[in-house]
């Protein structure tokens, strides 16, 4: 396992190190002089001179790369331009709420493929295929600002069931149950897409491994055709399973984004949304790094988990 | 002189019949629902007596009536207009930005396949494009160029490269390995020939299948940048700009959103069909 992690580990630190080459450089390329839009439009050269050094931004790009680098690698992520304060302070207060997003979104997701997955390989109801075939194709086509609105409008503004948007007034942890009705209608927008590709490739996996001859043994020996779904098919459907839901990673980080923007949810979207129509480029460098990051980083750590479920991508890659 | 032809025989082909299959359910509901908004885009405005652009006196935000269908929004324009009008320019960016994507992937798809260092380059550089999430690169173009409809188009085509890229080389190195290519190399065929007359008509497939996706992502990525403000910029109608303008408006006048909810889905829902539908046929 370990020697599995080593081989990996190599080329995602490459795209880790590279793709900050590439936003460090794609952020420094943007127009416009941060330091004198910080300082003002009526502020001296003297003025603008001392912030820009205090931003370190009078030093060579290679040595401003570095600094930005080093500073990432420590855990110093930078000062914010316009937002204000320390990027570490926005980004941790943006992540958790992110973080409880995402996971709710993640849970709802899993839970609805585990549960429609079996049923769609297994049916021999035909319209019990159709629902679920069109379940797929909405969800998976759909994009969140469309089933997100529709949501808003049937259950905030139409039967008023549900808030529209934002956060709980008096916090996220003071009362569970008021959080939970917030955080239901992006969660279950945000699990939508994933929910779609996943329940798909669970079906389809389970009915490659119930034409399986394994299968046909098993049935002969009288095992209810549920039961073979359950305790056998599923052994060797989830490898797959846990791979589609690791390359489901980056929709769930863009998602994040727009069903944010969408409910008003304080996470890390918003934080980006505001990066950059104030133009707070350190904000965003940071932001887009991170995303990166656990998109890289969840990745491996999928492909790690489907050479330990699987023994032959692990014996595979010894050889 | 009149001479009687025999009709010839009907030739058994065993050559699957993949027009009709494709056109069997999905493939065609497909095509209706894409074939419909096209046709509204292109004659809504026609048909439409409202300019888009025009701002009616004393007509804010006014809910659904006969003579503005959709209701106006909040700068006193008709939504309808603005919705057909809009739909001409998804449908103007998506035709452009994903083919422009899709031809220089494949370039450099194929490309990359001739030389064993350009092959690593290449693809260290599509993994490292493909290690941002769609809508995180989308945010980090935009921020770089702009809004505006430009940057929207930019995006598409920079998120589809890599997409296009990785697709051909692996149908180049799949057909590379092929007993008839091998054959025809041994009797002289070189890198150009074998690419022109057996990569390509072998990748089609995949490739149009892949177009139907990337036109229905390209309507996604529209929408989602208008939805976080970095996408076409006012006054410019487009749909996800009609959406997103609708949001504010959700409380009072919640009909305003459903023209620019209805297209998108359609449109999107369309695409997906059809890559599904064709995506089958290549099976039968």
């Amino acid at each position: 396992m370990t020697r599995y992690l080593l081989r990996r580990a190599p080329s995602a630190l490459i795209v880790l190190w590279l793709a900050s080459v590439l936003i460090f450089l794609v952020i420094r390329a943007i127009p416009g002089d941060a330091a004198a839009a910080m300082a003002g439009p009526d502020a001296s050269e003297e003025a603008i001179a001392a912030i820009r050094h205090d931003l370190g931004l009078d030093l060579p790009v290679f040595t401003q790369y570095l600094h930005w680098l080093g500073g990432l690698l420590s855990g110093d992520l930078g000062r914010s331009y316009l937002i204000g304060g320390d990027i570490a302070g926005l980004v941790g207060e943006g992540f958790a709420n992110t973080l409880t997003l995402t996971l709710a979104a993640l849970v709802i997701a899993v839970l609805v493929a585990l549960l429609l997955g079996p049923i769609w390989a297994a049916t021999t109801n035909r319209w019990v295929d159709r629902v679920l075939t069109g379940f797929h194709t909405a969800a998976v086509a759909l994009p969140p600002f469309v089933t997100g609105v529709v949501l808003i409008i049937v259950f905030g503004v139409f039967f008023r069931l549900l808030p529209t948007g934002g956060v709980p007034p008096k916090g996220m942890f003071d009362r569970l149950d008021i959080t939970a009705q917030y955080l239901v209608l992006p969660a279950v927008c945000l699990a939508l897409p994933v929910a779609g590709v996943l329940t798909g490739f669970l079906a389809e996996t389970l009915r490659g491994e119930l034409r399986q001859d394994y299968v046909t043994t098993v049935r002969a020996a009288g095992v209810k055709r549920r039961e073979i779904v359950v305790r056998h098919a599923m052994r060797g459907a989830l490898p797959v399973a846990i791979t589609t839901l690791g390359l489901q990673t980056g929709a769930l980080l863009g998602g994040a984004v727009l069903v944010e923007s969408i409910f008003s949810w304080p996470g890390l979207g918003l934080l980006v949304e505001q990066g950059i129509t104030r133009r707070d480029y350190p904000v965003v460098q940071v932001l887009l790094m991170l995303s990166v990051t656990v998109f890289v980083l969840v990745q491996l750590l999928t492909d790690v988990i489907h050479a330990y479920l699987d023994p032959r991508v692990r014996l595979g890659a010894q050889t | 002189m009149t001479a009687t032809l025999e009709a010839p025989e009907p030739v058994e082909v065993a050559v699957p019949d993949r027009p009709r299959h494709f056109l069997r359910g999905k493939g065609l509901v497909g095509l209706v629902l894409v074939g419909l908004v096209i046709v509204t885009g292109l004659l809504g405005p026609l048909l439409v007596s409202w300019d888009p652009y025009e701002q009616i006196p004393g007509a804010n935000l006014l809910g659904p009536s006969g003579t503005h269908l959709l209701g106006t929004d909040d700068l006193n324009r008709d939504i309808l207009a603005r919705l057909v009008t809009g739909i001409r320019v998804d449908l103007l960016i998506a035709f452009t930005a994903v083919p422009v994507g899709a031809l220089v992937g494949c370039a450099v798809g194929a490309l990359a396949t001739v030389n064993s260092v350009l092959d690593v380059a290449v693809q260290r550089l599509f993994d490292v494009l493909l290690a941002f999430p769609q809508l995180i690169l989308a945010i980090g173009l935009a921020a770089v160029i702009g809004p505006g409809t430009t940057s929207v188009v930019i995006v598409i085509v920079c998120v589809e490269i890599p997409v296009f890229g990785r697709l051909l080389r692996a149908a180049v190195l799949r057909v590379r390995e092929a007993q008839f290519v091998t054959a025809s190399e041994v009797i002289g065929a070189g890198k150009a020939h074998v690419l022109r007359h057996h990569v390509l008509p072998n990748s089609l497939e995949p490739i149009l299948v892949q177009l139907a996706l990337s036109l229905s992502v390209a309507v996604f990525i529209e929408g989602a940048m208008s939805v976080l403000g970095i996408g076409v910029s006012p006054p410019h109608p487009s749909i996800g700009s009609v959406l997103t303008t609708s949001l504010r408006y959700l409380d009072l006048n919640p009909l305003f959103a459903i023209g620019p909810l209805a297209v998108t889905a359609v449109l999107v829902l369309g695409f997906q069909l059809i890559a599904q539908a064709a995506n089958a046929a290549r099976g039968a």
